[in-house]
């Protein structure tokens, strides 16, 4: 009975090839030599992605205008463009994960549900199952428990593109040279630390650490996993209890035996001093596996593993990045989702895969291909997909506020050595309380 | 003061002062130029040298990739219509306030000298959400009108120093001859001014051409001008140093061929009126 | 029309058109900076729905001790690098009044920094305090001493600041200096060196009251520049680490445009203003050009 079908159904789709084939076609005809502006940022997934804008180009007929900008900068531009009456700029805006909210509490994003349905746009091939269900739940979602996690009345705002999760790696020659076994708990990877920074001279683990979101950032890959949370369930702050003061402490640790420079230090500066042999363990996004293997980007390739993120009393990895979204006040919406679904198609993802950049499906994951070229990163990359959590830090339209102006103000004089983390977290919750109670999240 | 045919030699205490200093003022710029010839390898290689094999790859870089061509050209074209409309309004305004005596002459004079120390962070703001009420919020000509506001003070009050210093003998000999306001203002005036004009010509350039925050907040990616356009190269791998240090060095050959084509006005426009005041 | 009645409108018709250009540029700006102070909008959002608040914003301003550090780094800020400028400016003039041959050619050098954009300077700086990669930590270690991680710690980024804009501006205040000097009538100075003083009397009671008013002039141009200072420190630090360099008006910018608290940065614009134009003032009340030349 099942052979049958398959039969038929094979049959039936050799019938329709060329037909679907022309669905397709139809599906742009409609927009044709319209051009689209995408803001995207200067990021190692979207410099790989950038390559394929010609080919949708020659696929689709739909031009592309590309304005790329530096990440933490984005914000401010697409505020200003999305926030204008009449049209804005952007028909595709990329986001980081920690501005869904704002966006959309702001009322500046299309959700794209409508689109999805959209027979004449939807792809049928383009199957959203095949995303990696952590980055869809992370990235896409809002509307949902807390507006920013999967549950009911969530809904999907952008597509993840350049989505990731979290992943320890590590100089297997150094671990080696000095018999380090390779880190599973946080006691492990802070005793490593120490004995590289001692006996070999150079960093230990390397870190961000700039002031602002930054180094918000990097307290927040060590929180969660050693049980703190930044807001209690009644939205009170939890970031000075005795879990998160553990967490600024091993920040702190990280940041005396890393190398010189962390409390400057962005995601770039960070991933460069891996790449450049002056840290020999590297504790953060996935966005480095592609980079590793460059010959014009890193002397250590070849040299490199990959473990799961270390645990402190559980495990959990973090999980962002970057999403596509539709402003509401784009000119071409309908040619911005036909951009963003072709990006993120099957094949486009393993395109991109393939050229170094962020994995984004699971087809692309499972391809034998892939798995040959990334033989060494890919099983720690399963296993911290597993562990990857959206909850890992409270993604509330005020988040960004509070990341950049309150905490990342705060954690600096803890790195650095000039106050005492409690004292300097104590001294950061009437802020942080005064920033959730305005949104309305406190009542008091 | 020492006749100028009698300009002795220093001692070489002085001379060595002399290069001691201008090496200071030099070097960041010659490190800034050498490093927009290095690869990204040399920039990050942990020895220093002097001596290595340069490459036009980061211009060629910018050109191509960053489309800087186009961002050169908007600040050309803002820089020249912001000079040329600041020293229009501004000559004419400042004989206005030499020459004439007029209701409301001291409040203006006031205002301009007080209007020059305007820090444009307080206009960012406001200008933004005005400029965009008005339409004119992505223009070049937004930006040239910020500008030319800005630059009006400084250079109204430069050349009311200028005019002033005029014997007014000449102009009232033309206007004894028949000529009409106008005239003397076109004709007598404004050639004599030509010192002034220059001074200021270049001090509005200079701030029009090297202006980073207003024209970043009010440009879009067609009409981003070239500082503006700095971020692009400050990327999540880093700063691209080798391509932001040739962007800079784009940035910054204008100002320097002025300086050396303009020393001496540049110096009289900064002293002017500082000294005799 | 007359002659008469157009020679008494030549004036209004030649100051109109600049009158009108900062009455729209800077004059409306201002009063829409007050008036959104009273507001809390946020960036992105339709006017119509921003709450009027009063004074709110200027009391959460004034009780804010991020606004008093910002506040105290800038005045630090300002105070340490004009001092330094000052008296390595007046020193090096003093040192190199007398004018030699060559000059015009090393005066020229010294107007360079000055012109060179800001956003130039901070990116030449912070590329030179590079803790890994930066030429002054590769001549601090030729030196034998240790390198340091410059941009990452509160003070020595703070004393990279002031280094940076000792670097830009000295040259300005020699230059002032210098000119100043030239105007120093050679007979007061031979009738002093008859009556015996020696040289540092010779300096400091006939050179620095001649020189009072330019130094005074310097000075408060060189503070109100000072106060006015972003885009330098925006590449540079962007007022990290910390608050550590936090200038006031990279601090205005980052309430507009990071927190996107339009009202709350249109308060801080505003006590900005009113500081720099009290300086302002001061310069006008010491040195008044109008007033010297009403004289004439």
């Amino acid at each position: 009975m099942k052979r049958r079908q398959l039969l038929q159904g094979a049959a039936a789709s050799a019938a329709l090839g060329p037909w679907v084939h022309t669905l397709a076609q139809d599906r742009y005809a409609k927009y044709k030599g319209q051009t689209i502006v995408v803001n995207y940022p200067a990021h190692p997934h979207y410099d790989q992605a950038e390559k394929l804008f010609a080919e949708f180009t020659a696929e689709t007929g739909i031009k592309v205008e590309r304005d790329k900008m530096q990440y933490l900068r984005m914000k401010d531009k697409q505020v200003l463009e999305m926030g204008k009456r009449g049209n804005g700029d952007y028909d595709v805006a990329v986001y980081v994960v920690m501005w869904k909210t704002e966006y959309v509490k702001k009322d500046l994003l299309e959700p794209l549900d409508g689109y999805f349905s959209n027979k004449a746009l939807a792809d049928p091939t383009w199957d959203q199952k095949d995303i990696i269900g952590k980055y869809w739940e992370t990235n896409a979602l809002v509307g949902g428990p807390k507006m920013y996690l999967p549950g009911p009345g969530a809904r999907p705002y952008g597509i993840p593109f350049g989505a990731e999760t979290g992943v320890l790696a590590y100089r297997t020659d150094i671990l080696e040279k000095h018999k380090i076994a390779v880190p599973k708990t946080y006691n492990e990877l802070l005793a490593a630390c120490r004995v590289i920074k001692d006996k070999e001279g150079i960093g230990g683990l390397t870190s961000r650490g700039q002031t602002g979101h930054q180094v918000t950032a990097a307290w927040l890959l060590h929180l969660t996993p050693n049980g703190g949370e930044v807001f209690d369930s009644n939205w009170r702050a939890a970031f000075n209890n005795a879990q998160g003061v553990r967490a600024a402490e091993i920040l702190k640790e990280i940041v005396d035996t890393g190398p010189a420079g962390i409390p400057s230090y962005g995601f770039g500066e960070m991933q460069n001093a891996f790449l450049q042999g002056q840290a020999a363990m590297y504790l953060d996004s996935v966005a480095i596996m592609g980079p590793v293997q460059d010959p014009a980007k890193s002397r250590i390739a070849g040299k490199v593993a990959y473990a799961v993120h270390p645990k402190g009393t559980q495990h959990s990895a973090q999980s962002g990045g970057f999403a596509m979204a539709i402003p509401k006040n784009a000119r071409n919406k309908d040619a911005a989702f036909l951009f963003m679904q072709w990006m993120t198609s099957k094949q486009a993802d393993l395109k991109i895969a393939m050229s170094g950049g962020n994995i984004n499906r699971w087809s692309t994951l499972d391809n034998a291909d892939v798995g040959k070229k990334y033989a060494l990163e890919l099983p720690a990359l399963r296993e911290s997909l597993k562990i990857a959590n959206p909850d890992w830090r409270p993604l509330i339209p005020e988040w960004d506020h509070i990341s950049q102006q309150i905490i990342g103000q705060a954690l600096p004089d803890v790195i650095t050595g000039r106050k005492p983390a409690k004292q300097a977290l104590d001294a950061a919750v009437k802020a942080a309380e005064d920033a959730v109670r305005q949104g309305g999240w406190l009542k008091s | 003061m020492s006749k100028p045919e009698t300009v002795p030699r220093g001692s070489p205490l002085h001379y060595l002062m002399l290069t001691l200093l201008a090496t200071s003022c030099l070097l960041p710029l010659v490190i800034m130029t050498m490093t927009s010839l290095k690869t990204e390898a040399q920039i990050f290689d942990s020895q220093w040298s002097w001596l290595f094999a340069p490459t036009l790859d980061n211009y060629r870089s910018v050109v191509q990739d960053n489309h800087i061509e186009r961002y050169m050209l908007n600040s050309l074209k803002v820089s020249l219509a912001a000079t040329l409309i600041t020293l229009m309004l501004g000559t004419m305004c400042a004989y206005a306030m030499a020459r004439f005596r007029f209701l409301g002459r001291e409040p203006l004079s006031y205002s301009t000298l007080i209007l020059r120390t305007l820090p444009p962070a307080v206009l960012a703001v406001p200008v933004f959400v005005i400029w965009s009420a008005w339409g004119i919020g992505d223009t070049l000509s937004g930006v040239v009108l910020v500008y030319v506001a800005l630059n009006l003070p400084f250079t109204i009050w430069l050349l009311y120093g200028f005019i002033d210093q005029l014997p007014i003998e000449l102009e009232e000999a033309a206007a004894i001859d028949g000529c009409g306001p106008f005239k003397v203002f076109y004709k007598i005036v404004l050639p004599l001014l030509k010192p002034g004009l220059a001074a200021a010509a270049i001090f509005t350039f200079r701030l029009a051409w090297n202006e980073f925050i207003l024209s970043f907040i009010l440009t879009n990616r067609i009409t981003r001008t070239l500082p503006a356009s700095i971020s692009n190269y400050i990327t999540d791998t880093g700063v691209e140093w080798g391509k932001i240090m040739a962007a800079g060095v784009l940035i910054a050959l204008p100002p320097l061929i002025f300086t050396f084509v303009a020393a001496k006005q540049i110096i009289t426009g900064l002293t002017a009126g500082a000294v005799k005041g | 029309m007359t002659s008469a009645r157009l020679a008494r409108l030549t004036p209004y018709i030649y100051i109109l058109p600049a009158v009108l250009v900062m009455l729209a540029g800077l004059m409306y700006p201002i009063l829409s900076a007050v008036q959104l102070s009273f507001y809390d909008w946020s960036l992105g959002t339709d006017f119509e729905t921003a709450r009027f608040v009063g004074v709110d914003a200027f009391v959460e301003m004034l009780k804010s001790e991020q606004v008093w550090t910002s506040m105290g780094i800038t005045v630090a800020f300002v105070l340490i690098a004009v001092s330094a400028e000052l008296v390595l400016g007046v020193s090096l003039a003093l040192f190199l009044e007398k004018p030699v041959r060559g000059m015009r050619f090393f005066r020229t050098i010294f107007v360079l920094p000055m012109m060179i954009a800001p956003i130039c300077v901070g990116l030449i700086w912070r590329y030179l305090f590079d803790a890994n990669f930066g030429p002054v930590n590769h001549a601090v270690s030729w030196l034998g001493l240790s390198p340091q991680a410059w941009l990452a710690d509160p003070v020595l980024a703070f004393t990279a600041m002031v280094v940076t804009d000792i670097w830009q501006w000295t040259p300005f205040v020699l230059i002032m200096v210098l000119a100043g000097l030239q105007g120093l009538d050679e007979s007061v100075m031979e009738a002093a060196r008859i009556d015996g003083a020696n040289w540092w009397q010779q300096i400091v009671r006939v050179k620095l009251p001649i020189l009072k008013p330019i130094l005074i002039v310097t000075l408060l141009a060189r503070m109100i520049d000072g106060f006015r200072g972003l885009e330098v420190i925006y590449v540079m630090t962007f007022g990290g680490p910390g608050l550590s360099t936090e200038l006031f008006s990279l601090h205005i910018f980052k309430a507009a445009f990071i927190s996107q608290k339009l009202g709350y940065s249109s308060a801080l614009s505003i006590l900005l203003l009113v500081i720099v134009s009290a300086l302002s003032i001061a310069i006008l009340l010491i040195s008044n050009p109008l007033k010297a030349k009403a004289r004439r």
